[in-house]
Formats: C-alpha cells, structure tokens, sequence
C-alpha cells in the first residue's frame, strides 16, 4: 500500500514536469527571434543593467527599462538590413565581474557594454576592455567631450578605454524647510543647524553609511565629506594615503554626525534604505549622486504635503514647488565643496565579435537626435558631451539648479591613482565605518595608518 | 494513586501538545510574515510602527472588515496580461513564470534522475560487492565534497566556455548546468542509496542466484522495486537542493533565458530594492513548489535525510 | 553472510558489473569535482596581470594572512559555528524529546517544523531579513521600542558589537550575528531535530523504562542512558552541522550582507567578496584551500565516528 502510494505520487510528480516544461519552451526563444529576419543583418549585443522585458511601470528601474525598450525598434529602423540590437540585462552589482570572467575565459562577450568608471581599472587590468583612442579621436564628436570625463575613462597608461557618455556628479538634495537660513557652507554652521533640528526631533542629514555592495558609500557621501575638507587617499602615484590631517578631521566630522545622533539609525542598514529618512522628511538633507532623483519618491515635505506619483517625477515635482531645493555640500575654511564624479560610459570587450555595430552605436548615442534621451535614461546625469548641456532637455529647473550646484563644487572621481579600487574602496568604507559607528572612541589617525599599510602592502 | 498517574498523563499530554503548537508558530512566524507582506500593499508595508495585520482604521485597532489585502506583489512578479483567448484570458509575461521557473523545472527533475540513477547504480555496487579499494573509493567520493563550492565555479567556468567553443551540435549551458549538479549531489547520494540497499536482505537475491538468476535480473526484478521508496526519495532531495541552488546557476549559464528561478529572485532584488511586498511575493512563489512538494512527499524526504546523515 | 564477490556468478561481464556500475560516478565526479579542485590549486599560486595569468608562488596566501579582515573573519566564523551548533543542537535535541513522546499528533508537528528546511538559503534569509528591516520588520516594532531595550531600543541591522572581551575575538558578537546565528539554526533545526529523534528512537524502551523502575528522573534518563547512547549520533550531527556552517553563504548574502561593518563577514563570505566583487581569483583560490582543508578535516573526523559508531554496531 505504502509502495503504491509512492509510485503514484512519483507519477504524478513527472506528469507534471513534463508538462510544466513542455509548454513555456517556445517562450525562451523569442529574445532571439529578431536574429533571423532577413539575411546578412547581424546582431549587436549589449550589456545593460535594464531589461527591456520588464514592462513593470514601478520597477526600481523603470526609467532605463522604458528606454532601452523604446529605443531597440528606433535603432534596428536607423540600421536596418545592417545590425539588430540585442540587449542582454545583467544585474548592476555582478555585471563587471561577468564580463571580467567571460573574457578570462574566453566566453561570450557583449559587443558593447555599458560601465561606471569605478569597474574600468579592474577591466584595465583584466585586459577585459580595448584600446579606443585612436578611434575615439577621430571622430567629430570627441572635441566636444568635457575633459573632466575623458580622463575619467582613461587607463594608467594614458589611453581610452571607455567613451564617456554622462556625468553624474554628487549632490545635495535638501528640504527647503527643514534649514530656514540656507543649506549650511561650513561644518560648524552644519552643527549649529542640526542641533536645532535634533530639538525638534529631526535629523539634519541621511547617507550612504553602510558597508553595502563592498563599500559602495565611498563613492557618495564618504568622498564628498572627505573632498570638501581637502582630503585626498592617494599620492597620485597609486600610493594609499589616509592618514592626513584633511582627512582626519572630516572623519572626525562625520563621526561627530554620527555620535550626537544628526543622522538617523537607518543610514547604516544598507541596500538604499537611507533613502527613507528624506522621503518622510525626518532628514533633512541627503547628499548622494544627482541620479538619486528617480529613485527617492514618493514623498512627503516637511508641510506634510504628499508627492505621490510613485515615479521619480515625484522628485522633479518637489524641486518645481521649490520644497526640494538642491545644494552643493559644505566645505571646511579655504576648501571648495567637494564631491564624486560618476561617468557613465561605454566600452567595447576583447573578444567582441561586432565591434563595427559597436562604433556605428557609439556614433548614433553621441549624435545630437539620440543624446539627450540616452542620458535622461540610462545615464542620469548631465551630458558629456558639452553642447548637448544646452538642449532643451536640460533647461528644466532641476537640471538648471543642478548645474549651478556642480559648477560650485569641485568633482573628481574619489580613487585618484589608486589601482586597486574595488580592494581599496571596501577597506577604506570599513575602516571609516569602524571609525564613526563600531568604536568612536578609536584613535582615527592610528586606524587610517595601519589601512593604509594594508592596502600599500599590496603595491 | 493509578487514578491521579492518569490524571497526570492527561494534564501532561495538553500540556506537550500546547507547547508544540507554540514551538510551531514560533518556527512558522518568520513564513507567516512573509506570507502577509506579500498581500499587504506598499502603504502598508512602510508603516511606522509596523503592523501585522493591514486591517486598523482610524477608530479601531483591528477591524477585519477594513482589511486592505492587495495582489500588488503577485501582479508586478507575474505581470499578468489579458489575450481573452484560451485557456485563461491571460498570459504571465513576467520573466519568472515565463522562463525562470520553467528552467528550474527542467534542471531539477533532469540531474535528479541523473542522481537517482547514477547513485542507484553506485550505491548497489558499494552495498553489495567487495573489492580492492572499496573503502577508498567511498571515503574519496565524501570527501570531494569538501572544496568549497564558490571556487570550483572557476574552472567549471572555464570549462563552460571551452564546451560553447568546440560547438558541438547537441550543446548548451543547460546540458552543463545539469552535469555540474549531478556532480554536486551526487557523493552524498551515493552514500544514502548504499545505506538503503544495506537495508535490503540479501537473503532475498541468494534465492534469486539459486533459481537461477543473473545479478542484472536480481537486480532488476528485487532490488529495484524493494529500494523505489529510498530512491524516489534521493530523488526528491537532490529536486529540493537543485531547485534552492543559486551561484552555479548564476554564474555558469550565460544565457539569461536559461536562467534558474533564484537568479529570478536576484533580478528582482535588483530592480525593486525597497518594495517589500514584491521581494515577498517572488519568494512565495520561488517558495512555494518545493514546501508543496514536501508537504506531499514527506515520509521520503524523512527517510533519506535521515539516512544520509547517519551513514555520511 | 557469504560475499557476494567469492561467488562464481555468470561471466566475465557479471564479474566486473561493479565497475561498470560505479564507473559513470566516477567520470562525473572526475569532471565536476576533482578537476575542478586540481584547477583551484594551480589558481591559487597565480595572478592576473592584464598579459595572462602569471605564477607568483605563496604570495596570494601572503596577501591573504596580511589583510585585517581576513584575521577578523576567522573570528567571525568561530563565533558564527559555535553559535550556530550549540544552539542548533540543543534546541534540536529539545525539540526532538518533546516529539519522542507518543501523541496524535506528532506527524502534523514534525511536518510543520519541517518547512524551513524545504525553503532555499537565499529566501530565508531574505525572509528573516523582512522581520527586523529598521523601522518596518515586524521584529524592529519589538526591539526598536525603548522600553524592551533601554536605552534607544535596538535596531538589529545596525547596532554595532559590543567591545570585546578578549583583545580582538569578536565575543560578545553584535546583534546582528546572533541574528544571523537564529536564522541559520532555524533552518538547520529539522535536519537536526529529525536526526536525532530517529536516534531516540532506536534506544529501546525496555533500558529507559527499567532505569525509571530504578528510579531515575526524567533528566538522569537523559543524562545516564540517552546522551551516552545518541553520541555517535550526536558527533555526526555536529560535524555536518560545521561543515555546513562552514560553506553556507547564501543566508548571509541576502540577510545581512557582511554588515553591519563586517560584524557578519565569515570566511565564506569573505571568498566570496574576494572572487566575485574585487575579481582577485588568485587570492580566493588560495582561501579556497584553507576552507577546503578545514572541510577535509571535518570530513575525516565524521568518517572515524560512523566507523566507529559501524564496529560497535
């Protein structure tokens, strides 16, 4: 009886995967389908952190989704009977070691892939990208790219590696009414306004202050507190430098935030739950990267006012009415305020096996028709190239009060010579968390010196 | 006195009884969460401070009436889509349903078998034959087990992309993916099948040899049918363990449309950060086959978890 | 009984059947496994320059005993596997005398308790992660609230360690490992409460009932007659119970990340941010052998006790 009873579940259970994986097997293929139509139209695959499929209107992603889905038809009509986009999504945390191993190994490539400068080294070093320069300068476009941003995507050795195509610099995003006399412009103006905020039971200030996705606060707050104090972590020769008296004393800074409770406990839970303290208004001012717009909604202003779209025109919305205003982060005495620089850019693998598709791509993005789009979607941020700064797409108010706010800082990508940058950038995210949260009472320079010597041991 | 023990038996046995329904909702609260901040909607699940139940309104702490359940996480993982036509009036256009699950699917009953039959096989073999080296060889096989997972990834990496360049006809990342799990349930199952088959009398096979059998035919006509029930049950763990596996799944199948269901959670983690109800209600759903599977199948799971440890 | 092997049965391809029955396990494990392990030796003696992979000797093994963390994270996984087997056994070895007794519905509750374990590492954690979210979990309403934990309440994920009371071993861990210990012990428990249940229950009840005839209390029976009885038992369950402490990753992948800091960072995490986020392969492949020795160790130490457990059977 037992043994019956077994056997029939055991049918059961077979009949039933079979016929689970009889029916969705057509359904696998249709990414590829497109490949066929028409003879000698060959694909052009690319790397995307945003999946065309996902038509989910409140995806995290959404923005990048809608127009890699949108743009797809427009680019196989502008090369048709030429190339036909095929856009792979990968996750945005795993994407650079994917195309790191498949070179290694020899595997499938992208034909073009889409990079934040802080993976490029890695590549560099994993030989995982090619050489562009003498491409790249060739083409009407490159005199038109802001400096800042081609030397953001070149290697050690002076060449191209990658093709700016956006900037995303940091900023601070404040609630007006949280500071009725200004976002403050030096650090004991910040204390003095976030005591009186802390009366009131609210924090002045919310950040990236985890350890989350190995150390990836280092690029938001961290570098822009450290930069607007003058700090720097290397000496320009791929040395680690921590232990500077610029340095010291804007960790001191933030620890202070920390120690006399200005920021609220869920800055340090990781995975963008820091954003939660701006949208209810509970902190006052969050500094992170000008992309962070589309993320931090919906919202509620310190009137208790409600923007409740659900999508990241919440935020634009908020600028508009002038409860959101934005603001470049304070500087200590004889310091600019500083901040990252993010560049969002193109690379084209080893081993890609449609490098011209990959060019005439390049070309389509950096003409003035497609630009804008591309960098108000998967960009976020400003245009690399600086005549497209002008097009109407940027002449919104938050792109005009963003760009007075970058133009008053000083932004510069926080790992400077350093090579080793994913190695560097968790050490040093450990070292000033352990500072300012696991144990205020450390001695910091003590601590920077012996990180330092950790890292430079490596060298 | 004999009156009053079983008074006490009866106290005592209310008494265990309470403590383990206790213990079980304990153990279950964490699934039972889950299971509500998948109905609830994003309002309700942001609340300061947080409640169990969407169900207060402005009057009353709990009025089950108000109740605000919603099937917003489900929708948004699913992504159904109307076609009026057969057999439901609508597709599942999310990738989870449409190619995540399937891929699972096909995964975990294919290295299974492969386990089951290739454990079967060895297990008999160990439990019934002495030879050189036995011991050996079944000390060898458990302690391969022993390199961690993460790094072996490198060079089944490679490997995986030697395989897609030789282009054999028949190849893909999924014939690859299948080895590499059966490589990876395999040891220990080995050791369970010979566990069972120890079980089995070989009194039984003796008769068999003297009317005249050949060892196939033992094996076949009474070894088969008297170990179904312990390798259904190798079956059903290596099932269970393929369908909860992640980082081979991720990292060795280039192809996101051969992609397995807990990369589907992944994508997911990555495109809805802090929407709760979206995180929960993908995991009910990656969830749900296996607890099902169990809740149907339990006495072999027990069986051959339980013999596993023991002899492994 | 008579072994088979000595017995002269059918032909030459009878003879060798068992080799042709283990012959394709073996292939397959040659293939996914010791090949594989061959590769991760060599790995871990080279680094990668952007010209190919280059031989560099111990050095990887070098940088590795240099880094802080990685003297930081032994610590951790000390911690975590004490943490987590203690707790694993005890509540297991509890639950399974609580199920011992003869009730009606002993079935129900044993199938109950068994869903966590059905439910994949990453889900879980994901799951235990949904209780204590700062502010929105379920659990924070309890520990955030002042009046459970004075001062300021507790929110799990964040708060730090308490100082340390041995130089620098991370003991008393912070809040977040002994989470993360709860939850890993709340998957591993049906395993464990099974196993040891069927281990009960081959103790026969003739030898508990006489020794209460002989006046033992319900804890001497435990102490005298099932613990010195269920020790193989026991032993094997602790061993994989390291073992699979030692290796599991995905739980604090999606529970805590590492964080806060790097109070949850284990060894096995430690790999795998090594490999997989800062791409240094050389260097995880020689952490890869570290683990992999103490896994061997641990292997072997399991085999010795079933033999033992086999002779005095």
């Amino acid at each position: 009886m037992k043994r019956l009873w077994s056997l029939s579940t055991f049918i059961v259970l077979i009949a039933l995967v079979l016929t689970g994986c009889v029916a969705p097997a057509p359904a696998g293929s249709t990414p590829q389908a497109g490949a066929d139509a028409g003879a000698g139209v060959k694909d052009f695959v690319t790397w995307y952190q945003y999946d065309q499929n996902n038509e989910d209107t409140k995806s995290d992603e959404r923005v990048g989704n809608e127009y890699i889905r949108k743009t797809i038809p427009l680019f196989n009509e502008a090369f048709k009977g030429k190339w036909n986009w095929v856009n792979q999504p990968k996750a945005f945390d795993k994407m650079g070691t994917e195309l790191i191993t498949a070179v290694q190994a020899g595997g499938d490539v992208p034909d073009l892939m889409h990079i934040g400068n802080s993976d490029l080294l890695a590549f560099y070093q994993n030989g995982t990208v090619q050489d562009l320069t003498e491409w790249a300068q060739a083409q009407p476009w490159f005199k038109d790219l802001d400096p800042n941003s081609v030397t953001a995507c070149q290697g050690p050795d002076g060449k191209l590696y990658c093709i700016p195509v956006a900037e995303a610099p940091q900023l601070v995003f404040v609630w007006k009414d949280r500071f009725p006399d200004g976002y403050p412009t030096t650090p004991a103006d910040f204390m003095k306004q976030a005591e009186a905020l802390k009366a009131k039971g609210l924090y002045a200030i919310t950040f990236f202050g985890s350890t989350d996705y190995d150390g990836e606060g280092m690029s938001r707050f961290f570098w822009t507190a450290i930069s607007s104090f003058g700090g720097k972590l290397d000496d320009g020769k791929g040395v680690m430098t921590l232990n500077t008296p610029a340095n010291v004393a804007a960790i001191e800074f933030i620890r202070e935030i920390v120690t006399k409770g200005y920021a609220p406990e869920i800055v340090f839970a990781g995975k963008f739950q820091e954003e939660e303290a701006f949208k209810d208004a509970s902190a006052g001012s969050f500094p992170t990267g000008i992309f962070g717009y589309r993320y931090v909604n919906p919202l509620t202003a310190p009137s208790g006012k409600k923007y409740e779209k659900k999508n990241e025109e919440d935020m634009l919305d908020a600028i508009a009415a002038g409860d959101v205003t934005l603001a470049p982060f304070l500087a200590a005495e004889g310091q600019k305020p500083g901040c990252n620089n993010a560049v969002s850019a193109f690379t084209i693998p080893t081993g890609a096996k449609n490098v011209d598709a990959a060019k005439d791509y390049i070309n389509w993005i950096m003409g003035a028709e497609q630009n804008p789009a591309w960098v108000l979607g998967p960009g976020g941020g400003f245009p690399a190239l600086k005549s497209i700064q002008s097009a109407e797409s940027f002449q919104t108010p938050f792109y005009k009060e963003a760009a007075k706010v970058v133009a008053a800082s000083n932004c510069h990508p926080w790992y400077g010579s350093l090579e080793r940058r994913q190695e560097a950038q968790k050490l040093i995210v450990t070292t000033i968390y352990k500072l300012i949260k696991e144990d205020p009472s450390a001695d910091i320079a003590t601590t920077l010196t012996a990180a330092e010597a950790e890292y430079n041991k490596g060298n | 006195m004999h009156q009053f023990l079983i008074m006490r038996r009866h106290w005592e046995r209310w008494l265990l009884n309470a403590l383990l329904i206790l213990i079980c909702m304990v153990v279950l609260l964490p699934v039972a969460t889950t299971l509500l901040i998948s109905f609830k909607r994003e309002e309700d699940v942001v609340r300061k401070p947080p409640v169990l139940f969407p169900c207060d309104t402005p009057t009353r702490a709990f009025d089950p009436t108000a109740c605000r359940w919603s099937l917003e996480g489900y929708e948004r993982v699913l992504a159904p889509k109307p076609t009026g036509g057969w057999p439901l009036g609508f597709v599942l256009t999310g990738n989870m349903f449409r190619v995540y699950i399937p891929n699972t699917l096909l995964y975990a009953t294919t290295s299974s078998l492969l386990v089951v039959t290739l454990a079967g096989m060895a297990g008999y073999a160990f439990s019934r034959y002495r030879f050189r080296g036995h011991r050996l060889l079944m000390s060898s096989i458990l302690a391969i087990t022993g390199v961690p997972l993460l790094t072996n990834l490198l060079a089944l990496y490679q490997m995986g992309v030697d395989l897609r360049k030789a282009q054999l006809p028949f190849y893909d990342d999924r014939l690859l993916i299948i080895i590499v799990y059966v490589g990876f349930y395999l040891p220990l199952s080995v050791w369970v099948a010979k566990g069972f088959f120890d079980a089995i009398p070989r009194d039984l096979e003796e008769a068999a040899f003297i009317d005249g059998c050949s060892p196939l035919d033992a094996l076949g006509r009474i070894i088969i049918p008297l170990a179904a029930p312990g390798l259904m049950s190798i079956f059903l763990l290596t099932f269970v363990n393929v369908w909860n596996e992640f980082i081979a799944g991720y990292l060795l199948i280039a192809k996101n449309e051969f992609k397995p269901a807990m990369f589907g959670l992944y994508d997911f983690l990555s495109q809805n950060i802090i929407n709760f109800q979206v995180i929960a209600a993908a995991c009910v759903l990656i969830a749900l086959p296996t607890v099902v599977l169990f809740l149907f199948t339990r006495r072999l799971f027990f069986q051959a978890m339980v013999e596993g440890a023991v002899k492994g | 009984m008579l072994s088979m092997s000595r017995r002269k049965v059918g032909g030459w391809f009878n003879r060798s059947l068992p080799f042709w029955l283990i012959l394709p396990t073996i292939l397959v494990l040659l293939v996914t496994q010791v090949y594989p392990g061959i590769y991760t030796i060599w790995l871990s003696l080279q680094a990668r320059q952007p010209t190919g992979w280059t031989f560099v000797g111990g050095n990887n093994y070098k940088r590795l005993f240099d880094m802080g963390q990685f003297g930081e994270s032994v610590g951790h996984t000390v911690v975590f596997l004490v943490g987590f087997v203690v707790v694993t056994l005890v509540v297991g070895f509890l639950f399974a005398l609580l199920l011992n007794r003869k009730l009606y519905f002993s079935g129900l509750y044993i199938t109950l308790l068994y869903i966590p374990w059905v439910i994949a590492d990453i889900i879980a954690g994901l799951v235990w992660r949904l209780l204590v979210v700062p502010d929105y979990g379920l659990l924070s309403g309890i520990t955030q609230n002042p009046l459970f934990f004075p001062p300021n309440g507790l929110s799990i994920l964040t708060a730090v360690p308490p100082r340390p009371w041995l130089g620098a071993f991370p003991f008393p861990p912070a809040p977040a490992m002994i989470y993360l210990i709860m939850a890993s012990a709340w998957r591993a428990l049906p395993f464990i409460t099974l196993l040891l249940l069927a281990a009960m229950q081959t103790v026969p009840s003739e030898i508990v009932e006489s020794s209460r005839i002989d006046g033992a209390r319900g804890w001497q029976v435990v102490r005298f007659i099932l613990l010195p009885l269920m020790l193989p038992t026991l032993v094997v369950a602790l061993f994989s119970l390291t073992l699979s402490g030692m290796n599991g990753v995905g739980m604090i992948f999606s529970l805590t990340n590492g964080g806060p800091g790097t109070s949850t960072e284990v060894l096995s995490y430690l790999l795998y941010s090594i490999g997989w986020t800062q791409r240094e392969f050389g260097r995880a492949a020689a952490l890869a052998m570290l683990i992999a020795v103490v896994n061997w160790l641990l292997i072997l130490g399991t085999l010795r006790v079933s033999r033992v457990e086999e002779r005095g059977a």
